[in-house]
């Protein structure tokens, strides 16, 4: 069995073997990959479906044979990527069995047929204890991640903060229940701590958000690994997409209890009325969110022709233009070439800086 | 009150529902003029770069209305004509698109949600809303939604008996003269044309594609002429269909013609950068390989250059009737 490569793979691998499955990892996408997933893929279907379809293509290669994965009825593509990724795969010659966890509410029946092939013989009571375990897994890991974003833009030694992350997930691939979970969370503050950083002003330090498409947004590979670009120029990050709240937001139980995301999404009603399917509302109530917290900017990002996105896209301008906040929008494909968009970005950073110095006075920036 | 409809995106699918609705009203309608270089233009000055072509001929047509004297274009949000299926992201958000990009439009925007279950939108569940935008009572706007589908009603069935967009409209103005002179040949051909009536009526971005067939001695098919209890009968074959509404007919449509032994060949006629479109290609790339029949995939745009499209429509209907008639 597989699984795209998409967040924190390593709690979907967890996942599987609880319910006694043999998961064969996905690779972390390299050039092969886009270069198969763009060979088999219609030209026109969006980024994240071309990288998928590399993805599955190594993976189906390396044995698997069945492939778990998201469905979902909404009006963005990615809904229907399992029906047009099995066929391909099928006139490959690959029959490699597909299970799309559709989703909880609209399709119940669908979600719950799902959840019983794949658990095969095991027991509801252990789905559901595996499902909860997983579920503090990723967002253990999710708020380690959120963290390092911030200090990696002040690490002394380059790579510290790489080294640091690849310890703690070991510590995290020897966890398998959730007291461990809490265990392994302690020790990676510790080592997360322990990594040297430079002293820094947190009123001086430049700190921007990173609003778009999910997969893009989370996945270096698919961004020209942004992040770690923005941290080596000494800006701070903050993501707007984890896997746990995209999952928090799916999966409310308690009616009465609020998302995060309910509390700001009114912000974006007087741009967009309307949620489109994707993440557009999301991101335009997170755009302003971050404004008013005091973050220096915003970069978009999203894959080439996505549909929900072009939207947010042509919006942007407004938004910046009535918060007079800097907002860069890069779209994402499998072009490789880095020079436009570190142009882009560069010449982003001087307006964010210069903003933020007309913004709080403050002469100076502590930005390398 | 006198209100601009846009010439563009679904205005070819419902225009004689939207002025017959506000002839009831007695509301003044202004339509923009067919697609021209000049509209184009401006549609690609006031949008962001990277979206589709319909998309950026709408905005052109919107900029060309706002230059007139009409007190409020019409832009409805288009969100479902029917059960559990809506319309692609950028038909959803268009008012909000237009609004953010195209300067001077906030306050002269008449966008009410169309949410229905029905595509003769008779069930508009949110009449009082749009009788404020109007001014008008909502029982007076109820009347009109039931009078305007009638008329629309009509319009489909002349549809459904063969006739084109264009034709069904003359026929529906009482204009006997014929629109095509279809070439007189032996060795007649039918080709049916898959693509979004945005794409294939308009005569800017569409090239008359229509006409050139016709031209070449074949008759035409398109989606509309099916009766929709068919095409939905059609996609029972897919275990989940397609989210978004006229991508789904353009599938069960496609299906119908690949099966029906009378299609000989079939077009996609596609926009660039058209998202639902790379999903049907693939699909019904699918079935044509099942199927053996010729399927040709023609990409429109912005450009104004005739001649690949003709080359290619030739060179399709040749090989089409060499298979049909061979020759000795």
């Amino acid at each position: 069995m597989t699984f795209p490569y998409m967040g924190p793979v390593l709690a979907y691998k967890k996942l599987l073997e609880a319910v006694g499955h043999e998961v064969i990892m996905p690779q972390k996408p390299t050039q092969r990959t886009f270069d198969l997933g763009v060979k088999y893929s219609p030209e026109f279907l969006c980024f994240p479906f071309k990288c998928l379809m590399g993805t599955y293509i190594e993976a189906v290669e390396a044995g698997a044979e069945a492939i778990v994965t998201t469905g979902g009825d909404d009006n963005c593509r990615a809904g229907f990527y399992a029906e047009i990724h099995r066929r391909i795969l099928a006139s490959m010659g690959y029959n490699v069995q597909f299970f799309v966890i559709e989703s909880l509410f609209k399709h119940t029946r669908e979600f719950f047929g799902t959840i019983r092939a794949l658990k095969g013989t095991y027991s509801w009571w252990h789905t559901a204890q595996t499902i909860h375990f997983v579920f503090d897994l990723i967002a253990a890991m999710d708020r380690i991640q959120e963290r390092i974003r911030i200090l990696r833009a002040h690490e002394k030694n380059k790579g510290d903060f790489a080294r640091a992350w690849r310890d703690i997930e070991d510590l995290f691939t020897t966890c398998n229940e959730r007291s461990d979970v809490r265990a392994a969370e302690k020790r990676a503050w510790q080592i997360l701590h322990s990594v040297p950083v430079e002293l820094w002003d947190p009123k001086q330090a430049v700190r921007v958000g990173i609003v778009g498409e999910i997969y893009v947004t989370m996945e270096g590979h698919a961004n020209q690994e942004i992040e770690e670009t923005l941290a080596s120029m000494g800006v701070e990050v903050v993501n707007s997409q984890y896997v746990s709240h995209w999952l928090k937001q799916r999966i409310q139980l308690l009616p009465w209890r609020k998302s995060y995301m309910e509390t700001i999404i009114d912000k974006a009603k007087p741009y967009l009325k309307m949620d489109l399917g994707g993440h557009e509302q999301e991101n335009i109530a997170h755009m302003i969110d971050y404004w008013e917290k005091g973050l220096d900017g915003v970069i978009h990002l999203m894959p080439f022709s996505c549909l929900p996105e072009l939207v947010t896209q042509s919006i942007i301008p407004k938004v910046s233009k009535d918060l007079g906040m800097p907002v860069v929008s890069l779209a994402l494909d499998e072009q490789r070439g880095t020079a436009n968009n570190q142009t882009r970005l560069e010449a982003f950073l001087d307006l964010v800086i210069g903003k933020k110095i007309r913004r709080s006075g403050m002469p100076g920036l502590a930005a390398r | 009150m006198k209100v601009g409809l846009p010439r563009a995106l679904l205005f070819y699918y419902y225009d004689p529902l939207w002025q017959a609705f506000f002839h009831n009203l007695n509301i003044e309608t202004v339509t923009s003029g067919n697609t021209t270089p000049h509209i184009v233009d401006n549609g690609v000055r006031n949008s962001v770069a990277e979206i589709c072509v319909p998309i950026k001929i709408f905005c052109g047509h919107v900029v060309d209305l706002l230059a007139t004297d009409v007190d409020a274009i019409f832009i409805p949000r288009m969100i479902s004509v029917e059960e559990r299926k809506r319309f692609c992201p950028k038909f959803l958000g268009l008012p909000d698109m237009m609004r953010n990009t195209v300067p001077g439009l906030e306050g002269r925007l008449l966008d009410p949600d169309v949410e229905c279950r029905q595509e003769s939108l008779v069930d508009m569940p949110n009449c009082d809303e749009f009788a404020k935008m109007l001014g008008k009572g909502s029982r007076d706007v109820k009347q009109a939604f039931a009078a305007a589908r009638e008329q629309w009603e009509v319009f489909r069935r002349y549809h459904q008996s063969g006739m084109n967009i264009d034709e069904a409209l003359a026929a529906l103005n009482k204009k006997a003269e014929p629109l095509y002179e279809p070439l007189k040949t032996e060795k007649r051909l039918t080709i049916a044309l898959l693509g979004y009536v945005y794409n294939i009526y308009d005569s800017f971005v569409g090239m008359d594609i229509i006409k050139k067939l016709r031209s070449m001695g074949s008759d035409v098919v398109t989606f509309e002429m099916l009766d929709d209890k068919l095409v939905a009968e059609k996609l029972q074959r897919y275990s989940k269909t397609m989210p978004w509404t006229f991508t789904n007919k353009l599938l069960g449509a496609g299906n119908d013609f690949f099966d029906d032994p009378k299609i000989d060949g079939i077009i996609h006629v596609t926009a660039f950068g058209c998202g639902p479109d790379s999903m049907l290609g693939r699909l019904l790339e699918f079935v044509a390989v099942d199927h053996h029949k010729p399927f040709m995939t023609v990409r429109v745009d912005e450009h104004t250059g005739e001649a690949h499209l003709s080359t290619r429509v030739e060179a399709f209907t040749d090989m089409l009737r060499r298979k049909k008639y061979p020759v000795g």
